[in-house]
């Protein structure tokens, strides 16, 4: 008799124990699988947040891009210059110096004058010592 | 056998919990399987929403990136009156500042019943984000375009603008429509109780696609410079109207393109359709003396006359097929140079009759006379050029100097561009390539010559004749630019009215720099001017310089005479 309720009483402790296992992976998956979708929402959410933002940044881009475009118009430019008395404008031909590139021949020609201007003074100081 | 207490409760307890599973389950295939449908379509129209997207109108740029057309986010301020009807008055108050509108208008709106009003379209994001904060009862936003154009009046007959339903109706906006449009996109999205989406439940969707963004080839700071010169001209001389345009001869790239009268491109209604015109490419008129360099350069490369060969011009009266021909002033006998330099009409209908009809019709439509230049613009006309067949006795005198013959300022420019590039004929090129929101090109338009109109060598022959055009004594010294080397032709033109020849004239001026290997080339035209002379030379030469001596300057094209002073300098 003794020996038989020995035999429930571990029937009964097995079976607990299975069960409460069985249970806790239940309520593991069903945590899962809600904490899984909440975080679905939550990235969802963030998404929308940051389309959103974009949008938002994207029509302010064309607004100030409308806005620089208007600033750097010459029409723009010309008023402001006006308004401020800057009296800036592209130069005339007339108040332009325009360098030609120096050529070989040119290159040349200018040693020769340094030379002959040197050797002139030069000549001009020994006379100068000898007198 | 009789049941324990302990049998009869688990009994109990699980018939009560089959019972209750089973009334669920029953609930359940209800729910799910036999109203499904019905239950779904509810659950959609509760929370279910299409929403629909339009994408954005591409933007319209010129050869340097500077912004002449975009598309701006705004708001249309709506109203549900029967919820804002009970606090109109204070609405509108706080409205009125806001929207620029009258308190007693928008009390009238938000009364008027219904459940839906558009308050005001076109409101700026910043005062939509103003109005946001008041919340206000009632009051909602949809979304929506307006076109903005930045540079206002500058390039206004090229840019063009669009209709309410944002497509285009002029200009590039209307030309390259088909790139420029935005196409629309959906999503079905899902609301929760506060009306937000609810991210991780949208559907299905296709994205709105932005439109490409289309370059130019016209040049903002060259657009100014024409512009700036062609209202100052209009300013001293007062014509009807005005034009000009600047183009590359080597590539027929369209640097400027204005034209006068104009309007402002974010106001087009309030202007008279006559302002919206482009004169460039929709008026014709007869050319007067800027078409002889056509005659004249057709009989150079037939081999029909030289540059020395020498005409009788009558003493400026020529009596042909019964009708007496006039020059401005009387001359005698001139070379064909002189022809050019003192245009004579005389002498260059005795070129055209050594070259005989066939011949100088052949060179009218081979300089593109007659048919539209393929400009990537909407309204241009083709001009008249009558066919041979339809040729009086009279005509091969009246068309060497520009009668019978109507053409636009823009296919007289691309002939005169023809004879300083070598004799090739290019196909005017408006829009320099598209792009795609990356920057990436959708399109590149390349030049197209379009025929070998004259050779090279007819080419220079001109070229050196038109020189003379600018030089002391020629009809456009006024013309020539200081330390450039210019090639160019005046034209007056007799205007014609209820088919009368009356004293009225287009004064105009043609030329190109460097005239031995040409950058630039410029058109000047002046519908009858009525202050300060007629005469092309007088008139449009002057303009000429100083676009030329500008636009010269910003390109940075070197000069070719260099001053003496400058030269002892270096």
């Amino acid at each position: 008799m003794l020996q038989r309720n020995r035999k429930r009483a571990s029937l009964h402790t097995g079976v607990i124990a299975r069960s409460l296992l069985a249970c806790l992976y239940v309520a593991a998956v069903g945590v899962g699988f809600i904490w899984y979708k909440n975080q679905i929402h939550r990235l969802g959410d963030e998404i929308r947040k940051h389309e959103a933002t974009l949008a938002a940044m994207e029509k302010r881009n064309a607004m100030l891009a409308a806005q620089l475009a208007q600033l750097k118009s010459p029409a723009y430019l010309e008023a402001r210059c006006r308004e401020y008395g800057l009296e800036l404008a592209a130069p005339r031909a007339g108040q332009m110096v325009r360098v030609v590139e120096p050529t070989a021949a040119w290159e040349a020609q200018l040693v020769r004058t340094i030379w002959s201007e040197r050797s002139a003074a030069g000549a001009q100081r020994n006379l100068m010592v000898q007198q | 056998m009789t049941l324990s207490n302990l049998q009869i409760r688990a009994a109990v307890v699980v018939s009560g919990l089959s019972l209750g599973f089973s009334v669920l389950a029953v609930r359940l295939v209800q729910l799910h399987v036999l109203r499904h449908e019905e239950l779904r379509a509810e659950v959609a129209r509760v929370h279910g929403q299409v929403v629909h997207r339009q994408g954005r109108r591409g933007d319209i740029r010129d050869c340097r990136g500077n912004l002449l057309a975009n598309s701006l986010s705004t708001h249309i301020v709506t109203a549900d009156p029967q919820v804002a009807a009970p606090q109109a008055v204070t609405i509108a108050q706080q409205l009125a500042p806001l929207l620029g509108m009258s308190e007693s208008e928008l009390v009238l709106k938000l009364t008027r019943g219904g459940r839906y009003v558009r308050l005001k379209p076109k409101v700026d994001i910043e005062t939509a984000q103003k109005i946001r904060a008041l919340k206000l009862k009632g009051i909602g936003f949809e979304d929506q375009f307006a076109r903005s154009y930045p540079t206002g009046v500058l390039a206004a007959h090229v840019v063009g603008f669009v209709n309410a339903e944002h497509h285009g109706v002029q200009g590039i906006e209307a030309a390259m429509d088909d790139y420029l449009q935005g196409h629309a996109g959906y999503e079905v999205i899902e609301r929760d109780r506060k009306g937000r989406e609810i991210r991780a439940w949208r559907t299905e969707g296709i994205s709105p696609r932005d439109g490409y963004h289309v370059v130019l080839t016209i040049d903002q700071v060259i657009q100014h410079i024409a512009e700036t010169e062609l209202d100052k001209a209009m300013a001293a001389h007062r014509p009807r109207g005005g034009v000009i345009i600047v183009t590359r001869p080597k590539t027929g790239e369209i640097l400027a393109m204005s034209s006068r009268p104009t309007f402002d491109l974010n106001r087009p209604g309030n202007c008279s359709p006559d302002a919206r015109r482009n004169r460039c490419i929709s008026d014709v008129a007869e050319p007067g003396s800027t078409f002889k360099i056509a005659v004249v350069a057709g009989a150079l490369n037939e081999g029909v006359v030289s540059l020395d060969d020498r005409f009788d011009c009558e003493n400026g009266a020529f009596v042909y097929a019964g009708r007496v021909l006039h020059d401005a002033h009387p001359y005698g006998v001139l070379s064909v140079i002189e022809i050019l330099f003192h245009s004579s009409n005389i002498g260059a209908s005795k070129v055209a009759l050594r070259m005989g009809a066939p011949r100088v019709y052949k060179y009218v439509r081979s300089f593109g006379f007659g048919r539209k230049t393929g400009v990537a613009l909407p309204g241009e006309v083709s001009g008249i050029a009558h066919p041979l067949s339809k040729w009086t006795k009279l005509s091969i005198t009246r068309i060497p100097m520009g009668h019978e013959i109507a053409v636009t300022p823009l296919q007289m420019l691309m002939a005169m561009n023809a004879v300083g590039n070598g004799g090739r004929l290019m196909r005017p090129l408006m829009v320099k390539e598209v792009l795609d929101g990356d920057g990436a090109p959708v399109a590149q338009y390349r030049p197209q010559a379009v025929a070998q109109v004259i050779q090279p060598r007819a080419s220079i022959l001109m070229t050196s004749a038109l020189r003379k055009v600018v030089e002391p004594g020629g009809t456009a010294p006024k013309a020539a630019v200081k330390g450039y080397d210019v090639a160019g032709k005046t034209g007056t033109a007799q205007k014609i009215e209820n088919g009368q020849y009356v004293n009225r004239y287009y004064s105009s001026f043609i030329g190109y720099l460097p005239a031995g290997d040409p950058e630039i080339s410029i058109l000047v035209s002046l519908d009858d001017p009525t202050v300060g002379g007629y005469y092309g030379g007088t008139v449009a030469g002057p303009v000429f310089r100083e676009v030329a001596e500008k636009v010269a300057q910003y390109l940075g094209i070197p000069p070719q005479q260099l001053e003496p002073e400058a030269a002892s300098i270096s």
